[in-house]
């Protein structure tokens, strides 16, 4: 082949490339703030006929889909002239993404744990949910809204509007085994000095008393930095590190839970290696006994059912709070999972609809039989079956405040530094007093960065 | 009549061309593009940034540690994997029965798919049931408190082994076939002139192998900078970016932190390094030093 061949293939190449790049990227430019004027579509009258397509798409992990398969077949019953379809797998959000980006979206939607939703909410995608809230409820008296705890649906909402619904709520606290704590004659700890002394006499056993799940730093944050802060500061102290506050981070409250950690692995309470271990490894030294006590949510007994045996009688229990501290020692960090519906959704009604059956109260008990798990629709811990949900539901009810730590949705950037510091923090390369040095750092970059969209609590 | 030989060629290379622009070159040109915006990726919505991106990254530490542990897995890890290959190379040249079982046993990892091997390596290093804390111990060096791969001084060679046993099956065959290249005669002349192994090798074997040290070389270099997988599965990149390669940084940028502008301008930043990099080193080992000299 001669060279002024190979210049005109090079040429041919460059000119396609051209023609595809002339695509727009997108043109349109965000503020970050969500469409003020839209209020969303009202969902029909319970006895409206609903015709058209609807398409749920769901993430499907420890809980499955086949509940909501079977849910939408029931609701398809009822409006024989709608054609459902429902698909679900573990990373479905690697598909809903460029479907987001298109705009070919479905029109309801759980895509789990690995979609950013705020971001979502930032460019306009999801549908204000207010108007359907406010309709009345399937299966219930009064309004839609009136079924949910109210503190699980301010998770969702902006401006007070309402984007993300719950579905199960998780509780994050601590486990500890019942059979081994009995044996041993061992009582869980209610607050940070019986922990200290529960600790010493589970290490003098030859048993590591506190394992965690080192290589997801987000584990020890849920579990002992953000409880054991709120505890010394109370709800006002988080709220400020939730909003960005100057100085928040250097206050006595997030300085002294790091001490805390700090203290315990001082003492050698944590099981050595703990940092480098996943989430599996930590939660079966847990299981099979090589520790004592692991900071996990209400999902550990369904993550490690099929690794127990008859002799584990797994236990729920909230993070031992500090003695006289500010906050509520009824406190508990919980986190959903939403659903929501995408602004462009074309037949929004009908998912609305659709959602409102799910989380009707019968329907929400039936999830808690068969899932195990909590959920946000009241009155649906009546479906409890297992008495490893017992502890975590009467504690959820008895609780004074149940918040949630946004930071980790709303500020990713951030909360990975937050992370990246923690660790250092557990290998000793960080004080605890540059530990929060370094958070307040990487928090006052985020404020100053016109980019990132802002949320206030 | 005779045809155009031009177009009959360009025909049959249409289809190959039509991927490469397609799968290649276009991806390569939407980044370029992306990094000049703020994006999401959760919608079409974008916002003009300008150079900020590419700003942001040469102000950034991680990129640098980043950079730092790609280059320290080259060249720390390369002279390693470089040794142990040519080594074993030498010894699979007798077609005994120990070469035919050590050949196995270098070829098995060559089959494993990076995932498989970081899942391994990850158990290998297991604080209370891996191989290698264990023989820590019996060795009386007690144990690390946060285990091999989330202390920060053994996190990366700890990943460096598991890169490395990847990675030599493919050089074994590669000097393997580089010293079955050499002519027989050569060595043995050299056997008959009563020249030692050690000599043989340096002198004869050495300088012959050039052209395949060249690829190994640019190769290993390419793919050193591809690393993702096994950094990632093994350690993410932790503790505290220790671990850390420019892609696991700029996946982790863009797909988990919500940062597609940023992230592109990282894999921009990465492929215009590579191309450099590579094009210099095929620039000094452009001539064969024995050629040179004689």
């Amino acid at each position: 082949m001669n060279r002024p061949f190979i210049w005109k293939l090079g040429i041919v190449s460059l000119a396609a490339v051209a023609a595809f790049g002339c695509a727009p990227v997108g043109t349109e430019t965000s503020t970050g703030k969500p469409d003020p004027a839209g209020a969303g579509t009202a969902a029909p009258a319970a006895d409206a006929k609903l015709a058209g397509n609807l398409e749920v798409q769901a993430f499907k992990g420890g809980f499955g889909i086949d509940f909501y398969e079977a849910a939408l077949a029931e609701f398809g019953e009822k409006h024989p002239e709608l054609k459902t379809k429902i698909e679900g797998d573990p990373r479905v959000w690697e598909r809903l993404k460029p479907r987001m980006v298109a705009g070919d979206t479905p029109d309801l939607m759980f895509p789990g744990w690995g979609m950013d939703h705020w971001s979502l909410i930032a460019d306009n995608q999801l549908m204000p949910l207010d108007a359907a809230l406010d309709s009345p409820a399937d299966g219930a008296e009064g309004t839609w809204r009136d079924q949910f705890l109210p503190d699980m649906l301010k998770i969702g909402q902006v401006d007070g509007k309402t984007y993300l619904l719950p579905l199960y709520v998780n509780l994050n606290g601590w486990w500890y085994d019942k059979a081994v704590f009995d044996k041993n004659g061992w009582k869980p700890p209610t607050n940070f000095a019986e922990l200290k002394t529960l600790c010493a006499a589970v290490k003098a056993k030859g048993m590591a008393p506190i394992t965690y799940q080192g290589k997801y730093p987000y584990y020890m944050i849920h579990g002992m930095l953000l409880p054991w802060a709120y505890s010394v500061g109370g709800a006002d102290a988080m709220k400020a590190v939730q909003n960005l506050e100057p100085g928040a981070w250097k206050s006595d409250s997030m300085l002294q839970a790091a001490k805390m950690i700090v203290e315990l692995r001082d003492l050698g309470y944590f099981q050595k290696g703990a940092t480098a271990m996943s989430h599996t490894e930590s939660q079966a030294e847990f299981v099979i006994g090589r520790a004592a006590m692991i900071p996990c949510g209400t999902w550990l007994y369904s993550e490690m059912k099929d690794n127990l045996t008859d002799k584990n009688q797994l236990t729920f229990f909230l993070p031992p709070p500090v003695e006289g501290g500010k906050g509520d020692p009824s406190a508990l960090i919980v986190s959903i999972e939403p659903w929501m519906v995408p602004a462009k959704a074309k037949n929004p009604e009908a998912a609305l609809a659709f959602y409102k059956y799910m989380t009707s109260p019968a329907k929400a008990a039936q999830f808690v039989s068969e899932k195990n798990t909590l959920t946000a629709i009241k009155g649906s811990e009546s479906g409890i079956k297992l008495d490893v949900l017992r502890q975590p539901a009467a504690l959820f009810a008895a609780s004074k405040d149940a918040w949630a730590w946004q930071v980790r949705d709303w500020y990713k950037p951030l909360h990975t530094e937050i992370e990246n510091a923690l660790t250092s923090m557990l290998n000793g390369e960080l004080t605890p007093e540059q530990f929060v040095e370094r958070c307040e750092k990487a928090a006052e970059a985020t404020r100053n960065d016109p980019n990132i969209a802002k949320r206030t609590l | 009549m005779q045809r155009r030989p031009g177009w009959f060629i360009a025909g049959f290379l249409a289809p190959a061309l039509l991927l490469y622009v397609g799968l290649v070159l276009f991806p390569l040109q939407q980044a370029v593009q992306i990094s000049f915006f703020q994006w999401r990726g959760t919608s079409s919505v974008v916002k003009p940034a300008g150079t900020a991106n590419y700003q942001q990254v040469v102000r950034d530490p991680v990129f640098y540690e980043a950079l730092g542990n790609n280059a320290w897995m080259a060249v720390v890890v390369g002279l390693v994997v470089f040794a142990v290959a040519m080594l074993a190379a030498h010894a699979l040249k007798k077609r005994d029965r120990p070469a035919k079982i050590l050949d196995a046993l270098v070829l098995v990892p060559m089959a494993v798919s990076s995932v498989v091997a970081a899942l391994l390596w990850q158990f290998m290093f297991h604080p209370q049931m891996g191989p290698v804390p264990e023989l820590q111990k019996m060795l009386g060096l007690g144990e690390f408190q946060s285990g091999w791969l989330a202390t920060p001084a053994t996190a990366l060679p700890a990943v460096g082994v598991a890169l490395a046993w990847l990675s030599i099956g493919f050089y074994v065959v590669l000097f393997g076939a580089g010293m079955q290249q050499i002519p027989g005669e050569v060595m043995e002349s050299a056997d008959m002139d009563g020249i030692p192994g050690w000599a043989k090798f340096w002198r004869i074997t050495w300088p012959l192998l050039w052209t395949v040290r060249r690829t190994a070389v640019i190769y290993w270099f390419i793919s050193v900078m591809n690393t993702f997988a096994i950094v990632y599965l093994m350690t993410k990149g932790g503790p505290d970016h220790r671990t850390e390669v420019m892609l696991t940084y700029l996946y982790i940028t863009a797909v988990e932190n919500s940062q597609y502008g940023y992230g592109s301008a990282l894999a921009v930043v990465n492929l215009v390094l590579v191309l450099a990099i590579s094009g210099l080193l095929m620039w000094l080992m452009r001539r064969d030093p024995a050629e040179a000299r004689a």
